[in-house]
């Protein structure tokens, strides 16, 4: 255990360093990644210069006229874009807005979260322009460079080729790359910002949004409506992953091999039950169970026929017996598919190992213990990473099971809300947009903390260093 | 020699206590599985739609009306119509979705570019970031882009992200050897041709698995949709079942199994694919 | 159905990293090439840089007339057979034959009359309709081959392709690919790590270590003449007993003796006529190695030999034809580590040697081979570098083997006697020396010739063969070394290196195009040293520009060398000072500072002071500072 905790701690002691090197590292790698336009500036020639000011215009200098008016009218495409919104866009980022709308005299005013979106969607762009703008330096100074060294110069038609073939990657990794930028990036990239700012609660469109430094950090951590609650709701979050990742992990790899027996007949159909659940969409299993457990359920029914009084499991005054459901519908939920990579991974297992071991005289459990759970755990330990992020981030079961129940003594949370439902409650139901983004940069810090500590202590990473 | 006969005896004796054991696990397995799937089968052809009315797990009286209104009664509740919109939005992600996932896997594994570490390392971090932080900007980027109350807007979404899952689909193709694509250059293939004519037809069992996947999770999917599409008729099945309360709860019922058949059935058929997808996504990180 | 050249290869990778070193070698056509040696000694790496696979760092490659450098595969003309057979699993045998030719665009009929073809040459025609999955590893290999021979390429590379066999299937493909490689009448390069694979099938060997050629040659050679203890131990199973001692020379004998162990044998002198007299003073230790099988335990061969050594034997294996005996020529060795007095025999059939008892083991002396103990290169070289005599010199005169030559003012030394090092091309065949010819020798396409004079061995290099008998000879004395009093006269150096750049200049051009006199600027490329442009000619930019990328070749620095007979004197050029004149009777040489390099310049008249060189351009050699790599 303390050789667990040192191996942690000096991978975090070392940070610092790490850090301190990769800082003091930049020049020389600014110096090498400089090196290149260094050599560009000082060697290119007048033409590569012409492309320098103006995309495009060096490939017609050397009469690429394709290559060249594409160069050109994405140039002149920008230039449209950014002169008619990006530019507004870029500077309305910083300002957030200045005039204020108001209906009642007519003024349309300026809506701050659009801008700010704008304005990281601008930036983009702007990114997107610079990197098509280096592609058209380093092209026609190829092309200076294959006529100075006497090799021919590559043709558009040999290059619009080669997309297919040595440059694949670049054709196939494009509409991939644009995609993620759009519906990943871009968005993240905006909460992260929203963090920063008083958006929600009062302050929303008409009314002017600001930058606000670490105000809502500090809000969280320290202010009587947050802090009370984000520190329960926090406990329970870490308790609930650390649980219901080790109960759907153990149980599936349980179920993998207790069907992996060689006793057990017609496999095929015991391991249909679970897959059974497995498929079933995970809204239908969730909305179900509610069903089951609701106050008209049928366990209710059973309970009242006994002579009992109806329960509310999952009502409001209900704490660990709607947290037990939780975990409970949550593995009937992920246990399958844990057993079904199990079984994936059981299969690739060597047998040798096993008659060796029985050869020695090892006992099965010995066996399970020294083999098969070994090697499952390294083979897993990815999966396990991502399991517990799933589960820390795990939405959907509470929502469903306690959709619109609130506790006292929590803010805008019931006692079974995970961090993420406390935040889809803060900033979309209740629109306190800042909090739930310095909510969600919380949670990415944890989880990151938290998966990386994991990755270090796994097999495959230790494996990975000694490759490497 | 009497002692060694004894010690089979025991041995077998145990070997059959063993037997026992493992198969009544295996049967309380099975029951906590199916029996959740029984009831809202059973549900489903209850004749009455209130969840009041039921004897315990059992419905009272058996009937198919459920089915019946489900597709009758269309004023309120327009299962077809939801049914549809849920199969066309899936379908699109699923083709587009996979589409881009098995490109972007494929230039991860067979391709050594500049930024390809970069890469990989940011989408590890992206993929940390909790699963809709950015869903109030997605909204906001829909309704700039005039995309809100469209199913193409969903559609664009769920295969734009689609690509960062791709690390399954690499694992895969790294266990493909190269041999085979250098063993194609010289016999005259492009890379684009290695990739159609070679990787595809040999990832058979991963492109299942991503079809699958990237089917699966906008048929179930219901933040997206919920805050998107605000037109009762634009609903998607998951949409509309939440909106059912207990009263309507042999409606439920059905409308969730005609939903999760045609998943299930898939899921049978390919369960061997998946498998192997899984694992070899897992083993090879 | 190509020849190829190789030209100073060298494969680097981007941290350093050298996978090949200046990898030189002309393949004939129809050669069967193997290269081979242990993991990681570059052969695949070779191969794949053959094959297109892996770009060439430096140097040049050509198959036929052709420089492949930065060719795309496929335009190479060749095939390649991989080692897990890169069968396309998806596709019938049919289809993975046909593919190459498919994506050729070969008219069908034509497909199908070769793949019939190539299926019968390899006997897979009833399998045709099959997938990979369901053949055996031996038929995979065989339609692995089918698939490259199907195209009829120019080079056949095959890389490992027997590795994944077990052992009966591969001695049985071995002689199959031998078979075709006949029948093909194709080129064929071979990677293996296996020697024996090497030595069966091989029509020359290239043993490779560490990205560097260890030696090239004939299977009989490699196993008659390995040029260093590598190659010794590599060829030949068991590998070859290495020994340790010292060689003293007595006369006409030279003593050996061997290291912790009591062990003496003696051999001629003229065996060891070729070596270093360094070694023959029974100071340095060298490496002694014998083969198993140059070792004889038979009660007869001890009887009759003069070469006998004590060895206490502690196991011995029984394979049926022979037995291969272990022991210890040091009585206190287990015989079971290798160690340097382990020793391995082989002899004939089956015999019991008993353990631990000590017998008398006779050495083959015909077939020793002695290695420098730090270099681990062959001290019996087939060509030796010098001819070491004893001389004398007085008054301006050389003494040696009876003659008297006249010292030409440049290598007159002080009198006194020493010895005297007559380098092999340092002989001329016309003069007024007596020699006879004894022997010629070709040894590897160079002529050694056997010359006595006064009753001793000389050697010389000759560009033809020499007629037997008499014949007058002549000394270059520019390449002779006289350790003769206190400074003695050592050889001139023959390579002269400066440091330079290369740089481009666009100079405008009146070209006619279409009976138009059009205004062009085009490009020229120079040499610069020490601030002086020659300009350089296609052949030698050229390669520069193959061995760099992008416009880096103007920027770095590279070491020109030039030989001293090409440089001429001129009024401009290199500026040089003359720091003394050497004469060597027929010839002269200037002896000039460039900066701070030394140059050794042929001339025609005593000069002195400053003097302006100009080099023979295309005569260059070119070598890139940064990496060491030898481009031209």
């Amino acid at each position: 255990m303390t050789k667990v905790l040192n191996k942690v701690k000096s991978f975090f002691v070392g940070i610092p360093t790490k850090v301190k090197n990769y800082f003091k590292s930049i020049p020389d790698r600014l110096k090498k990644k400089f090196a290149g336009a260094k050599e560009i500036i000082t060697q290119g020639n007048s033409k590569v210069g012409a492309s320098i000011c103006c995309m495009g215009l060096g490939q017609l200098l050397y009469k690429q006229w394709t290559k060249g008016s594409m160069f050109i009218l994405l140039q002149v495409a920008f230039i449209l874009y950014f002169v008619f919104t990006g530019g507004a866009d870029l500077f309305g980022l910083f300002t957030l807005g200045q005039v204020k709308g108001d209906a009642w005299f007519g003024i349309a005013g300026d809506n701050s979260v659009v801008m700010m979106l704008m304005g990281i969607f601008a930036v983009i762009m702007i990114m997107f322009y610079i990197a098509i703008y280096i592609v058209n330096v380093k092209d026609v100074y190829a092309t200076q460079c294959a006529e100075d060294t006497l090799k021919e110069p590559l043709s558009f038609k040999s290059q619009a080729a080669s997309l297919l073939d040595k440059n694949f990657h670049k054709t196939a990794l494009t509409l991939p790359i644009i995609g993620v930028c759009i519906f990943s990036i871009l968005p993240i990239v905006f909460m992260i910002l929203i963090a920063f700012t008083n958006y929600g609660g009062t302050t929303v469109p008409p009314e002017l949004v600001d930058w606000v430094g670490f105000e809502n950090f500090g809000k969280i951590l320290t202010l009587g409506q947050f802090a009370p609650t984000f520190f329960k709701i926090f406990g329970w979050n870490l308790m609930w992953a650390v649980l219901s990742t080790a109960i759907n992990f153990f149980a599936g790899i349980g179920l993998a091999l207790l069907l992996n027996k060689a006793c057990v007949k017609c496999k095929a159909i015991w391991r249909a039950f679970p897959i059974l659940a497995y498929a079933i969409p995970g809204f239908i299993t969730l909305l179900g169970f509610k069903f089951m457990f609701s106050y008209g359920g049928p366990i209710n029914y059973y309970i009242q026929q006994g002579g009992g009084d109806a329960i509310g499991f999952l009502a409001v005054n209900s704490k660990w017996t709607a947290r037990l459901i939780g975990l409970g519908v949550n593995a009937w939920i992920s246990v399958p598919s844990i057993m079904l990579l199990a079984t994936g991974i059981l299969s690739n297992l060597n047998n040798d190992l096993y008659e060796a071991a029985r050869v020695d005289g090892a006992s099965a459990w010995r066996q399970f213990i020294k083999i098969t759970l070994p090697y499952v755990l390294f083979a897993t330990t990815p999966v396990l990473i991502t399991q517990f992020i799933n589960n820390f981030n795990n939405f959907g079961i509470f929502y469903f099971l306690r959709d619109g129940v609130i506790s006292d003594s929590y803010f805008l949370a019931n006692n079974t809300d995970l961090l993420i439902n406390w935040l889809y409650r803060i900033s979309i139901d209740n629109n306190y947009y800042s909090i739930g983004a310095a909510i969600s940069l919380i949670i990415f810090i944890v989880t990151s903390i938290i998966s990386l500590t994991v990755y270090i202590l796994s097999p495959s990473y230790k494996q990975e260093e000694t490759f490497r | 020699m009497n002692k060694a006969k004894a010690k089979v005896v025991k041995s077998k004796s145990k070997k059959v206590l063993n037997v026992l054991i493992t198969y009544c696990i295996l049967i309380v397995v099975a029951f906590i599985f199916f029996f959740p799937c029984l009831w809202l089968i059973l549900a489903s052809f209850s004749k009455s739609g209130s969840i009041y009315s039921f004897d315990g797990f059992f419905p009272k009286e058996y009937g198919i009306d459920a089915f019946k209104t489900l597709f009758t009664d269309t004023v309120m509740y327009n299962y077809p119509k939801w049914f549809l919109n849920t199969l066309f939005i899936s379908v699109m992600s699923c083709i587009f979705g996979t589409l881009l996932t098995i490109l972007t896997a494929y230039c991860m594994s067979r391709f050594r570019f500049k930024s390809r570490k970069k890469l990989m390392k940011a989408t590890l971090v992206l993929g940390m970031f909790p699963s809709f932080m950015g869903t109030i900007a997605v909204y906001l980027l829909m309704t700039q882009f005039n995309l809100i109350n469209q199913q193409w807007g969903l559609i664009l979404i769920y295969s734009g992200t689609a690509p960062m899952g791709y690390m399954v689909q690499k694992g895969f193709f790294d266990t493909i050897p190269y041999s085979i694509d250098e063993a194609a250059r010289i016999d005259g293939a492009s890379n684009f041709t290695v990739f159609v004519k070679f990787i595809l037809p040999l990832s058979k069992p991963i492109l299942v698995y991503t079809a699958l996947t990237s089917f699966t999770w906008p048929w179930s999917d219901f933040i997206l949709p919920k805050m998107l599409l605000q037109n009762r008729d634009l609903w998607t099945v998951a949409v509309g079942l939440m909106s059912l309360g207990e009263t309507e709860f042999a409606r439920f019922a059905a409308g969730s199994i005609i939903i999760a058949i045609p998943i299930i059935i898939l899921y049978f058929c390919l369960v061997k694919y998946m498998i192997n997808g899984m694992s070899a996504g897992a083993v090879k990180e | 159905m190509a020849n190829l050249s190789l030209k100073h290869i060298y494969k680097v990778y981007p941290n350093g990293a050298k996978a090949v070193n200046d990898f030189n070698m002309q393949i004939d056509d129809k050669e069967f090439i193997v290269f081979v040696g242990p993991s990681g000694c570059g052969k695949s790496t070779t191969l794949r840089m053959i094959a297109g696979l892996e770009e060439i760092t430096a140097g040049e490659l050509k198959i036929g007339d052709v420089v492949v450098n930065g060719m795309e595969p496929k335009d190479r003309d060749i095939a390649m057979v991989f080692q897990n057979y890169a069968l396309y699993p998806h596709m019938t045998i049919y289809e993975n034959i046909a593919f190459g030719l498919r994506t050729r665009k070969v008219p069908k009929e034509e497909i199908d009359k070769r793949v019939t073809e190539a299926a019968e040459t390899l006997g897979i025609t009833e399998y045709l309709k099959r997938k990979p999955k369901e053949m055996s590893g031996g038929q995979r290999q065989r339609v692995a081959l089918g698939r490259a021979i199907v195209r009829e390429p120019k080079v056949m590379l095959l890389d490992e392709p027997l590795s994944n066999l077990d052992a009966k299937l591969r001695t049985q493909m071995r002689s199959e690919i031998i078979k075709l490689h006949k029948k093909l009448n194709t080129t064929f390069i071979y990677v293996t790590h296996d020697q024996v694979e090497a030595m069966t099938m091989g029509t020359r060997i290239v043993v490779m270590k560490d990205g560097f050629v260890k030696q090239i040659d004939t299977p009989k050679n490699l196993y008659k003449y390995p040029s260093n203890k590598f190659v010794a131990g590599f060829i030949g199973t068991p590998q070859m007993n290495f020994f340790q001692g010292t060689l003293k020379k007595d006369g006409d004998k030279v003593h050996i003796e061997f290291k912790w162990s009591e062990a003496k044998i003696t051999v001629p002198y003229s065996m060891l006529m070729k070596t270093t007299p360094q070694y023959l003073d029974g100071t340095k230790t060298v490496y002694i190695g014998f083969r198993a099988e140059d070792i004889s335990l038979e009660e007869d061969k001890v009887r009759a030999s003069e070469a006998k050594i004590k060895v206490r034997i502690s196991h011995s294996e029984e394979l049926g034809t022979e037995t291969l005996v272990y022991g210890d020529i040091n009585m206190d060795g287990d015989g079971f580590a290798e160690t340097n007095t382990r020793v391995i025999i082989k002899s004939a059939g089956f015999k019991e040697y008993k353990p631990d008892t000590v017998c008398e083991a006779a050495l083959n002396i015909d077939s020793i081979h002695l290695f420098d103990i730090e270099t681990e290169e062959s001290i019996m070289p087939r060509i030796p570098e010098y001819n070491y005599l004893d001389c004398n010199v007085e008054n301006g005169k050389l003494k040696f083997l009876g003659n008297s030559v006249d010292l030409p003012e440049s290598a007159v030394c002080e009198n006194g006697s020493g010895e005297l090092l007559i380098s092999v091309s340092a002989i001329k065949f016309d003069g007024d020396i007596k020699a006879k010819v004894i022997d010629n020798e070709n040894i590897n396409g160079q002529n050694l010739v056997s010359l006595d004079i006064n009753g001793s061995r000389i050697y010389a290099l000759s560009d033809n063969v020499l007629e037997k008998g008499e014949i007058g000879i002549g000394l270059d004395f520019k390449k002779l070394i006289i350790n003769v009093g206190s400074v003695g006269i050592s050889p001139m150096p023959l390579t002269n290196g400066l440091n330079g750049t290369f740089v481009m200049e666009k100079l405008p051009e009146t070209i006619n195009v279409k009976g138009k006199d059009k205004k062009v600027k085009t490009p020229h490329y120079y040499l610069v040293i020490n601030g002086t442009k020659f300009e350089a000619p296609e052949q030698i930019y050229s390669k520069m520009f193959a061995a760099t990328t992008g416009r880096k070749v103007y920027n770095s620095t590279y070491r020109y060398e030039w030989t001293p007979y090409d440089f001429t004197v001129s009024e401009s050029g290199i500026e040089a000072q003359v720091l003394k004149t050497l004469d060597y009777g027929a010839e002269k040489f200037l002896k000039c500072a460039v900066g701070e390099e030394i140059l050794y310049v042929k001339c025609d008249k005593v000069m002195s002071g400053k003097i302006y060189l100009v080099p023979e351009v295309n005569k260059v050699s070119v070598i890139e500072s940064e990496r060491q790599i030898r481009i031209v």
